[in-house]
């Protein structure tokens, strides 16, 4: 349309150079932002590898082949430590044992050693780090470090985001913190959360938009959701603390982070479900009526159904937006050190992006580089998630 | 529509239906009617131990001193630094995006650019807290002497850049709503497209953009984690973005996080800037909602 209108007319020169550079300059924002993007994925991505000095002062601090499970070389490991059969064995079955042991070994995807590459890396926990140097200057000075090893220290290049990152307790040490807790602190708190606000949401929608008339109640209701959309989270986690946490004596629980947690998302819920309920044509509606059916099986039986899709790419997309939430669960007793895996609602927790939080304010310049695996976990969690619904949202794309 | 929704039933089934959603959406107005008390209870009993005076007055936020003071102003002006510095980021960007979506890009273009608002607004912003500190800081170091480490100007920045698709997602709705004809009639008069947005469409979505602009501020004021992480936490009566300072929402968090005993005075100061946090947001979503309805341009 614009070019028809351009050319049907005598042009100003200068209008015509003003229309240019300002068509051009429109796409600044989004080339700044994708810059930001790209600059934040990109630094976090290097931040997550560095290049160590590392002195075992306890433990060969072998290297094991590329393959193996951190299970098995572990157990090599202890075994090569004196351990016997037997013991190592118990110990391997034994949740809590293991968990210590776990705690107290880092067992490594070393992605290259002095000893070649692809190796894995059994690490005391007493381990004193001599030197991390950034990606760039500890590849650069590579040769120049490894000719300056001493007696007991090895040249690793780390990648912090490893295998059992995902599976490990946190700790006090960097070499050994892991983000296990915090995933499994996260399905726990997310899917109870969901469990309140996926039918208080969706109830909500569907009411509004099936049931009642425009009036005073209606009004109340809309008004109401669109503040508490409005409302800062951290505020939810005030609420959270005062009447999960301190008022029905909860403590510091899961249960009181999900109920926190499911209230913050009602609202992003009810939005998307009704965008869906109202997607659906009217002549749906018109055509059961006709058939006879009543108002239940128009709503539950025909309108429902055919909205379904898209309540459920807005469920997930709310999931997403709930897993980021950091705020209001510091609040609600996301704790700093929790090292045992959540085992019911009543368990103490913490949740990936708090532990991230609390990686970030530590002063050991490590955390900083633990954070960033922290990150590019949660950030594979969300593009998993954003692809699904982005796969349902096309899949389902139905032209009524 | 509305005579879909005309047909009253006395069956059992369908009242149970209808008390069962009224229920459910009952837990809505709970939660509004749960956060305003337990925060007023919390505040009442605040204020029976400080003075309202002291509160609004006091040129000194140190709940945790052995001699406290308890006055809000700091902590004010350190929200309003870093909204500000957020504001001067997202509202000249924000809304150059929307023109370009609702005047400039093609439908497919303006699908995928929409898309990549949506995982903008995905990212956690513990994450965008973490990118602000490590390194945008270090970044503003080298060209700004005596930047502390943490500071408003940087966590500003990045929230600038975190709320951009809060302005852009409700101005581009406006603007689309502007009726073709009213555009057509400009072109008729001879106008330039970047006349038609700036000074055809642009007035015409006025009373859309200014909401936007006031629900960024909310989003502003209330965000958490960029600030706790990036601006510091020492409450500050000061203007300067060099100094570390403290916001509402960051010293809520500090609070939280170190453990206030139930019951002293520390702890109610909690509620009382959370509830002004609270007060503040709500009156300006109420703003925003007002705006849009007082000014809004009706078309035929």
């Amino acid at each position: 349309m614009n070019k028809a209108h351009t050319e049907a007319f005598g042009v100003d020169p200068w209008k015509a150079r003003i229309d240019r550079v300002f068509a051009r300059a429109l796409v600044l924002p989004l080339l700044l932002a994708l810059g930001l993007l790209a600059l934040l994925l990109g630094d976090t991505l290097y931040r997550s590898f560095s290049v160590q000095v590392v002195r075992a002062d306890e433990g060969p601090g072998k290297t094991y082949p590329f393959g193996l499970s951190a299970t098995e070389t572990l157990r090599q490991d202890l075994l090569a430590r004196g351990y016997t059969e037997e013991e190592v064995a118990f110990s391997l079955q034994d949740p809590k044992e293991r968990q210590v042991l776990f705690l107290q070994n880092r067992v490594e995807l070393m992605w290259n050693t002095q000893d070649g590459p692809f190796r894995y890396v059994v690490t005391g926990v007493y381990d004193e780090r001599v030197a991390d140097f950034s990606l760039a200057e500890g590849l650069r000075r590579w040769n120049e470090l490894k000719a300056n090893l001493k007696e007991g220290e090895r040249l690793v290049l780390n990648p912090w985001l490893d295998q059992t990152f995902l599976t490990r307790t946190p700790s006090r040490s960097p070499l050994t913190a892991g983000i296990g807790v915090a995933i499994w602190g996260t399905v726990w708190v997310l899917s109870l959360a969901l469990l309140l606000a996926i039918p208080v949401g969706i109830g909500t929608a569907i009411l509004l938009e099936e049931y009642l008339r425009e009036g005073r109640f209606s009004r109340v209701l809309e008004v109401n959701l669109r503040n508490l959309a409005g409302v800062p989270s951290i505020v939810y986690g005030l609420l959270g603390l005062a009447l999960f946490v301190r008022g029905m004596g909860l403590g510091p629980t899961i249960l009181a982070a999900a109920l926190t947690l499911g209230l913050l998302g009602v609202p992003v819920i009810v939005v998307t479900a009704r965008e869906a309920l109202r997607a659906v044509p009217e002549s749906l509606r018109l055509a059961a009526f006709a058939l006879g059916a009543t108002k239940r099986q128009v709503v539950f039986r025909v309108v429902v159904p055919a909205a379904l899709p898209g309540m459920v790419t807005g469920v997930i997309l709310s999931a997403a937006r709930l897993i980021g939430e950091a705020a209001p669960l510091l609040l609600v007793g996301a704790a700093a050190y929790v090292p045992f895996m959540p085992t019911s609602p009543l368990s103490q927790y913490t949740v990936i992006p708090v532990q991230i939080y609390l990686w970030i304010s530590q002063n050991q310049p490590e955390f900083a580089r633990v954070a960033a695996a922290g990150i590019l976990v949660m950030l594979m969690v969300l593009s998993v998630l954003y692809l699904l619904a982005l796969y349902l949202r096309n899949h389902f794309r139905r032209e009524w | 529509m509305e005579i879909l929704k005309q047909r009253p039933s006395r069956h059992p089934a369908e009242v149970l239906t209808f008390v069962l959603l009224l229920l459910l959406s009952s837990v809505t107005l709970l939660t509004t009617l749960g956060v305003i008390l337990s925060l007023l209870g919390d505040v009442v009993e605040f204020f029976r131990r400080v003075p309202l005076t002291e509160f609004l007055l006091a040129p000194e936020w140190t709940p945790l001193f052995a001699n406290p003071r308890y006055g809000i102003a700091p902590l004010l002006a350190g929200t309003f630094l870093v909204t500000t510095i957020a504001l001067l980021v997202a509202v000249p960007l924000g809304l150059m995006l929307a023109i370009y979506l609702s005047e400039y890009a093609e439908s497919a273009t303006r699908a995928r650019v929409k898309g990549v608002l949506e995982l903008f607004e995905g990212i956690p912003t513990v994450v965008f807290g973490y990118f602000a500190l490590l390194v945008v800081t270090p970044l503003l170091q080298r060209v700004i002497p005596g930047l502390s480490i943490f500071n408003p100007l940087s966590a500003g920045l990045v929230m600038g850049f975190a709320i951009i698709p809060y302005i852009s997602n409700v101005a581009s709705d406006a603007m689309e709503s502007v009726p073709r004809s009213i555009r057509e009639a400009a072109y008729a008069l001879g106008a330039r497209p970047y006349e038609v947005a700036l000074r055809v469409v642009f007035p015409a979505a006025i009373s859309g953009i200014i909401a936007a602009i006031i629900l960024a501020t909310s989003r502003a004021v209330g965000e958490t984690m960029i600030v706790a992480i990036a601006a510091g936490q020492r409450p500050a009566l000061t203007l300067d973005p060099r100094e570390t300072i403290a916001t509402m929402t960051s010293y809520i968090v500090q609070a939280a996080t170190g453990d206030q005993p139930t019951g002293s005075t520390a702890y109610y100061a909690l509620f009382a800037v959370g509830f002004t946090l609270f007060a503040l947001t709500l009156a300006l979503n109420i703003l925003a909602q007002w705006v849009v309805e007082r000014y809004r341009e009706r078309y035929e």
